[in-house]
This record gives structure tokens, sequence and C-alpha cells, in this order.
């Protein structure tokens, strides 16, 4: 498959000799690439713990990632089918999605790539143009772009080709590439012109936050478009209702299918529109390499921080100034592995830029999922927010907070330096399940509690102070859901596993969907309980109702959740005590880290 | 004299690969040992066998009159292992990471503090402590990890080229540390390529050759009446004597399309 793509690629090696890029070192750096990418460990899905499985297995890396993406594709088959109305509008609509999901992909996972310092020693350091360099991972990006849009599009097409016969099934794949090319040079242009524009020490840090910014922003639009429209709306789906979308590339790509079917209705005048979808990508590929690449790797090496000058973290006292969660960890944790663990995931946390990138995002999504859940069946914001404090939304807000513990300890075990773990296995820790202990209570109390608390507040002031006990049981629920994940999948010492960049936005969707379905079973039972007054308006006229009065249930409500309140506290205790205790024996053995 | 390290018929495989074949060594305490031999030959993976991060292997290791295999806690507590990678969480700073190290110790706040201060400043670090070190030098993170091996006061120090990446004088302030640490009555378990450093430090130097040792003793009984010096003695023993024709053969291989160095590219 690889090849395939390569040889594909370097079909067009006249337009990148003309850029200014040397074809053969191009050939040579993709070609190592693409053959070191095959020879790692598979991203999403695996066992960590045992690399050393068949050599074999790593193989079918490339084919599970498409595979993956093929049953992803059937969510985007939808707007095709409307297009039996009007296809240049469904079409446009298809694409828009296309270049959402992918820009989403490109910022927050494949950007990095196109930044990447690592190889500095290897190609830096030789013959090789600027210009190669980044065409170089601007084909490598492509690469990985194409094997996730040619599965991903395929049920599409096959939808397409069936509705529109044979023209319409060689037409569809030929838009995708031009889509392509507009994702890619729109977002490389954008992070070059940052390169250039923010000075080389903040690079970054500021590339961290517009990551972590844009996650939200679309993960946000998302939810909430995805509501807002409605199905039945579709049916009535007509090119002339949306003037504004003439703007918009892929619009320009959709016009093109006027080629294939020169009847097709597009919006007065624009068919001419097509030319751009054409010359658009060859000018943004254009403008890109010939004005943004010469200074990339001066501006790489320059913002890559073995240069930059040393930043003080804290201003140098000769004293120790007693930071916050130095008494926080001496609060939390008794032993001194546990503080060890604590105060250094506390600090990791708080600086790995890879960390942020992919936990802070998740206490924004905690608000927007709340309000799509409530948003459900078209209401308004408005309405919602007016009739807010008479449903029992809080409880289902409060287990949101889930997202914002999951996402900080599935990525406590994981660094770009994980080698740096062979500490614990020299120094004198009996059992490294305190350290891990330690790690867990760091985001506890650094992440979680602080959201509950502000969530909390929220919730006492829209639902009052009768709703206390709920929170306190949902505390203990999350705090067991946590460690019961912790426990089960992610019992590593805080990291001190590999970082497995490929595909994370994928990995992260999954996992999202597998926790909410595992945190929806504790809310459900919850929520159950909060809600036995239903069951008096069930029996109210049967003879039942002589047995049940609206003061038992409430009654057998508050008993019950005492209940569910003490039996979570002893399965808490228990599972965490079963991590802490956490022996050299169930972890790695330590011949990886020297 | 009670030996501190005793050795004997130690042997590791890594699959197939045999890596330490029936090693049995005496160390007394006080000493400096030079732990020398070529690439592969054994030696990291006999050091992390004594620093307990290895603990699959055969054999009998007692350190300081503790069973390896059967307290390996309380040898890692005597031993302070220094490696040869710099591998460090180094978004921390340095006073942060040892705290970190310290703590894992068991050694008090106020102990870390005054330790890591002191250290530190004798290495010249003093105005780096609060800073992180992901924008260190390699010599500064070496200084760092070497003062993260002997934060605990350990009885036995184990260097695996310690020297790399460091300034003649940290290179001057190592070696003299080496004395000092010795003069206390320290072991030094140092394992070196840097022959003429070895030569210079070491008590006595142990020669290990595809996992087997091939010579023990002091440099003047390694030199048997010659007047070698130690890179020759090892060149001999590890057969590789035939280095210069090896490096003959190696600049020919550019002879094949006659092509000359260029002095104008």
């Amino acid at each position: 498959m690889n090849k395939f793509l390569l040889f594909l690629l370097m079909i067009p090696s006249a337009l990148w000799k003309r850029l200014g890029a040397d074809v053969e070192q191009l050939r040579a750096i993709l070609h190592v690439k693409l053959m070191m990418d095959n020879r790692k460990p598979l991203s999403f899905g695996n066992n960590r713990g045992v690399e050393h499985k068949k050599k074999k297995d790593r193989k079918y890396t490339t084919w599970l990632t498409m595979l993956f993406s093929f049953f992803m594709g059937f969510v985007y088959v939808f707007p095709i089918i409307i297009t039996e109305f009007d296809p240049v509008i469904g079409l446009a609509f298809f694409y828009t999605m296309f270049i959402f999901i992918f820009t989403f992909t490109l910022i927050t996972d494949f950007a990095n790539v196109l930044i990447d310092t690592k190889d500095k020693f290897v190609l830096f350091s030789r013959p090789v143009s600027d210009r190669t360099i980044m065409l170089s991972r601007l084909l490598y990006i492509m690469i990985y772009l194409l094997r996730l849009v040619i599965p991903m599009s395929l049920p599409a097409w096959i939808v397409f080709g069936i509705i529109k016969g044979w023209k319409g099934a060689l037409f569809f794949p030929f838009p995708l590439v031009l889509l392509v090319f507009v994702v890619l040079f729109l977002v490389s242009a954008l992070y070059l012109l940052m390169l250039r524009l923010a000075s080389p020490g903040r690079f970054k840090d500021v590339l961290n936050y517009f990551q972590i910014g844009f996650s939200i922003v679309f993960f946000a639009v998302w939810m909430i478009s995805s509501r807002m429209i409605n199905p039945e709306g579709f049916k009535e789906l007509r090119v002339e209702a949306y003037d504004g979308v003439k703007y918009f590339p892929s619009y320009w790509i959709a016009v093109c299918w006027t080629w294939v079917e020169g009847a097709a209705k597009v919006l007065p005048g624009t068919r001419w529109m097509s030319i751009l979808a054409i010359l658009f990508p060859i000018a943004s590929l254009w403008a890109t390499v010939k004005f943004l690449a010469p200074h990339f790797i001066r501006g790489l090496v320059a913002s890559d921080n073995d240069n930059a000058p040393a930043v003080p973290v804290a201003k140098s006292s000769g004293k120790k100034s007693k930071k916050q969660f130095y008494t926080w960890a001496n609060l939390f944790n008794k032993s001194d592995a546990a503080k060890a663990g604590f105060v250094l995931t506390w600090l990791q946390t708080s600086r790995s830029r890879t960390f942020k990138m992919r936990v802070y995002p998740s206490f924004a999504y905690v608000p927007v999922y709340f309000f799509f859940i409530l948003m459900q069946g078209g209401r308004s914001f408005t309405d919602v927010w007016d009739n807010l404090s008479e449903g029992q939304g809080y409880i289902g807000l409060l287990y949101l907070t889930t997202f914002v513990i999951m996402q900080a300890i599935n990525y406590i075990t994981m660094s770009e330096q994980y080698k740096a773990a062979w500490v614990y296995y020299a120094t004198p820790v009996d059992k490294p399940g305190d350290v891990i202990a330690g790690a867990y209570r760091a985001m506890w109390v650094k992440y979680f509690m602080p959201f509950m608390a502000a969530i909390s507040v929220f919730v006492l002031f829209i639902w009052g102070g009768s709703v206390l006990f709920d929170i306190i049981l949902a505390t203990v629920n999350i705090t067991l859901f946590s460690v019961v994940i912790m426990r089960m999948s992610n019992r590593a010492l805080p990291f001190s596993r590999k970082e497995q960049m490929k595909d994370s936005g994928f990995r992260t969707m999954v996992r999202v969907l597998g926790t909410m379905l595992l945190m929806g079973a504790l809310w459900i039972t919850h929520y159950g309980i909060s809600n036995l007054f239903y069951l008096d308006k069930v029996v109210n006229n049967t003879f039942l109702s002589a047995f049940i009065s609206t003061t038992w249930l409430t009654v057998l409500s508050l008993v019950l959740k005492l209940v569910f309140l003490v039996l979570s506290s002893v399965f808490l205790w228990l599972v965490f005590d079963s991590l802490r205790n956490t022996d050299w024996k169930s972890l790695q053995k330590s011949e990886q880290y020297l | 004299m009670e030996p501190i390290i005793t050795i004997r018929n130690l042997s590791k495989s890594y699959g197939e690969k045999v890596a330490l074949n029936n090693i049995s060594l005496d160390v007394y305490p006080g000493q400096i040992i030079g732990y020398i031999g070529p690439n592969g030959a054994g030696k990291s993976t006999t050091v992390k066998i004594l620093a307990g991060i290895i603990q699959d292997y055969s054999g009998d290791v007692h350190v300081a009159g503790i069973n390896l295999a059967e307290n390996v806690l309380e040898v890692k507590k005597k031993i302070g292992y220094i490696p040869e990678l710099p591998e460090m969480y180094d978004l921390l700073t340095p006073r942060e990471y040892l705290t970190f190290i310290g703590k894992l110790f068991h050694l008090s706040d106020d102990v870390i503090e005054s330790r890591t201060v002191r250290m530190l400043d004798s290495f010249g670090l003093k105005d780096n402590l609060d800073q992180r070190m992901d924008s260190f030098s390699k010599g500064m993170r070496q200084k760092v990890l070497i003062v993260s091996g002997l934060l605990h006061n350990p009885q036995i120090v184990i260097l695996d080229e310690p020297l790399s990446g460091l300034d003649a004088n940290a290179v001057i302030m190592v070696k003299e540390l080496l004395q000092v640490l010795k003069a206390e009555g320290r072991t030094i378990f140092y394992c070196s390529h840097m022959m003429d450093v070895v030569e210079r430090v070491s008590d006595r130097i142990v020669l290990i050759d595809k996992g087997v040792i091939v010579a023990d003793g002091t440099i003047e009984e390694l030199r048997k009446d010659s007047s070698d010096s130690l890179e020759k003695i090892f060149a001999k023993l590890t057969s590789s004597d035939d280095t210069v024709q090896r490096a003959g053969s190696f600049a020919s291989a550019f002879t094949d399309h006659m092509e000359k160095p260029t002095a104008d590219e």
C-alpha cells in the first residue's frame, strides 16, 4: 500500500522539481519514513506491554487503520444519498464534512510531523534543501491523509456509483484529491505563517494553545451543528437555499460535477467556480513552497528548545520556595514513593505540551456535551436554559466530569521521555503501586477535584442544596470508575510508556464512546434511584397505590442512595488498594529503558 | 578483608545472545575498578545487574553481604548508579528532579535540599537550579545525572561512561571526585572506553570480552613487564590488533570509484 502511494505521489515529480525539490532525496526520505512507520507497533487496541509479538502483526498496521477508517466512512454516506435530489449541494455538504474532519485530524495530529525536529541531526546536517525537506513532510502527511481518505470515502463512493452510474463512480475520487490538497496546504500555510510570526521560543507554546482552542471549537461546532440539522429538512435541501456556500472551497469542488452532468443545478453564475477548485490547490501549493519554505528550517531550529535560552521556572531565590503541590503531596500521600509519583505527575502534566493538547480540550467537552444532550429534539438554548432547574439534568452534568479524569489518567503513563523511567528500577522502590497511586491522586487533586467543585457550585446554584447528596454519590462513583479503568487498562508507572502519535484523534474518539457507555451505567442507576417518584404515577390508579405513598418513595430513594454510596465506597477502597499494591512482577521489564 | 561485591558464575542471555558467560569477580571496599571491554562485551549488562535493574540472571551476586536476588531493595540503597545516557524527565528543573529521586530513596526534604544545592553548586550549576533541563546542554544534564546518583550517599558508585559530554574542567572535577570518594572508603565501578583515564584512575582493571573476563589485575600486572599502554593491551586481548589494517581497508573503500576528496565543495 505504501509503495503504491509513494509511486502515486512521485508521478508529478517534474512539478516537485520545478518547486525546487531534489526528487531523488525526496523519494529516499519518504521511503525511509514509511518503512519506519510500518515497523512501529500498532497504535490502537494493542497491549503495549507486549511489544515483541510477531513481526507480522506490525505489517498489518496500515491495513487495520484503513479498515477502521472504512467503518468510520459509513457516517459520511448520508449526504451522498440526498444527492439524488440535488447532487451539487449534496456533494458540497459531503466535502464540507470531509474538510472539517481532516482539518481537525491535521491540526491535532499530523501537523506535529510538519514541525518535528527529531531528524535534525540526520537531515539538517546533510545537503538537503529546505524545500525538499518541507515537501517531503507535506507529502508524508499527504500519504497519511490518503490512507484515511480512501477507505473513509469508499462507502460513499459505492453509494454515489449506484445512484449516478459509472460516470459518477469514475468521477468520484478526483475531487477528493483536490480536497486533500486544499486542506493540507491551508493548514500547513497557517502553521508556517505562525512559525514566521511567533518568536521562536514561544512558537511551540503558541501552537499548543492554538491546537487546544481549535479542538474545543471543532468539537462544539460539530456537536451543536449535528444537533441543529433536522433530518426532515434534508429532503428539502436545495442549492438555492444556501447562497453563502459559494464562498467555500467545498462548493467549488462540488461544482466540478457539472463536467459530468451538465444539467446539474448550481447557484446562478457559479458554474465557472469549478476552475477555482483546480486553481486554488495549485496556487496554495505554489505559495506555500515558494514563500514559506525558504525559512522553514531556520525557524524550526530556532523554535527548538535546545537552542532557546533557558527559561527559569521560578525565581531562583537560593531557598526552596514551598509550592502548593508539595503541600498537597504531603497531605494526600503517606509513603515517599507515592509523594514522588504525585509531584512528578503534577509537574510533568503542567509542562508537557502533548499532555495539555490531549487533556485540556476535554474540560470544554463537558459543558458542550451537557447542552448537546439537553438540546436534543431541536430545543433552543434559551428554552433549555430557562427550564434547567426543573429537570434532573444535574445528574448527567455531574457524571460528564468523568471525561476530565479519564483523559488525564489515560495519558499520565505516556511520555516522549519514557526512557527516563529507568530511575524507578534503580532506586529502592518497594511497591511500584505506590508511585502509581501517587500519580493517580495527583490527577484527582489537580484536575478532577477543582473541576468537580466548579460544576458542583453551578449545580447547587441552579438546583439548590437538596442535591448535595447526589454530588457526593457522583464523586465517589466517578472516582471508583476511573480507578477501575486505571487498574484494568492503565497500570503502568507514570511517564514510562512510549507515545503513540499515530491516529490519536481517532483513538480519543473511540475511547470517548467507550467511556460514555460504561459511565452511562453508573449514571442511569443513579438517575433511576432519583426518579422513583415516577413509580408513584405508574401505580397511582392501581391497587398498589394504597401501599406506596410519596413520602415512602422519598425515604426509599434516600435509603437506596445511601446503600449505593456505601457499596461504591467499599469497591473504591478495594480497587484502589489493589492498585496501590501493584508489584514489580505485573509491570514491564526494565530492559526497554536502557 | 571481606569483598564488598562478590559475583559467582554470573550468566545472562537475551534470547539466543549470550551477554554474560559465567563471570566471577570479587571487589574490595575502597577500590576503583576500571571495567573495560569492546562494544557489546557485557559491561553494561554487568552493571545493570549490580544496580538491581536487570533481575533475571543466573548465578550469585552478593553486595555488602546481602544476596542481590533476595533483597534487591537493600542493595539498591547502597548503590549509586549513573547510566551512560542522561535519560531524565527534562521538563523538570534539577531541583525538582533531584527532589523526586531523593524521595524514591526516602531522604528527608531538608537533606535533599541541602545536598542538591551544594552538589550542583560545586558543578557550577547553582544558577540553573530552577531552570527546566530541556534547555540544558549534554554536559549540564550529565552533571545533574551524576548528582542524582550520589544524592543518597551510596557506598558503591557505578559510573557508566561518566565523562561523556563534560567539559575539561568538569572532567578534572570528576576525576578528583573519584579520588575523594575512594578516600572515604567507597567502592567505584568505572566503565569506560577512555583507556587513558581508566589507566590513570583505576586501582584494578577488569577487561571483559564476549561476556567473559579476559584480564584482571593492576595496570602493572596487565603489562607483564612490557611497556604497552592499556590501549595496546586492550587491542591485543580483544583480538583486534589488526586495527591498522582495518583502517586502511576502510579508507580504501573510497578508491573503488576513484573519487578524490574535493576541497572546493
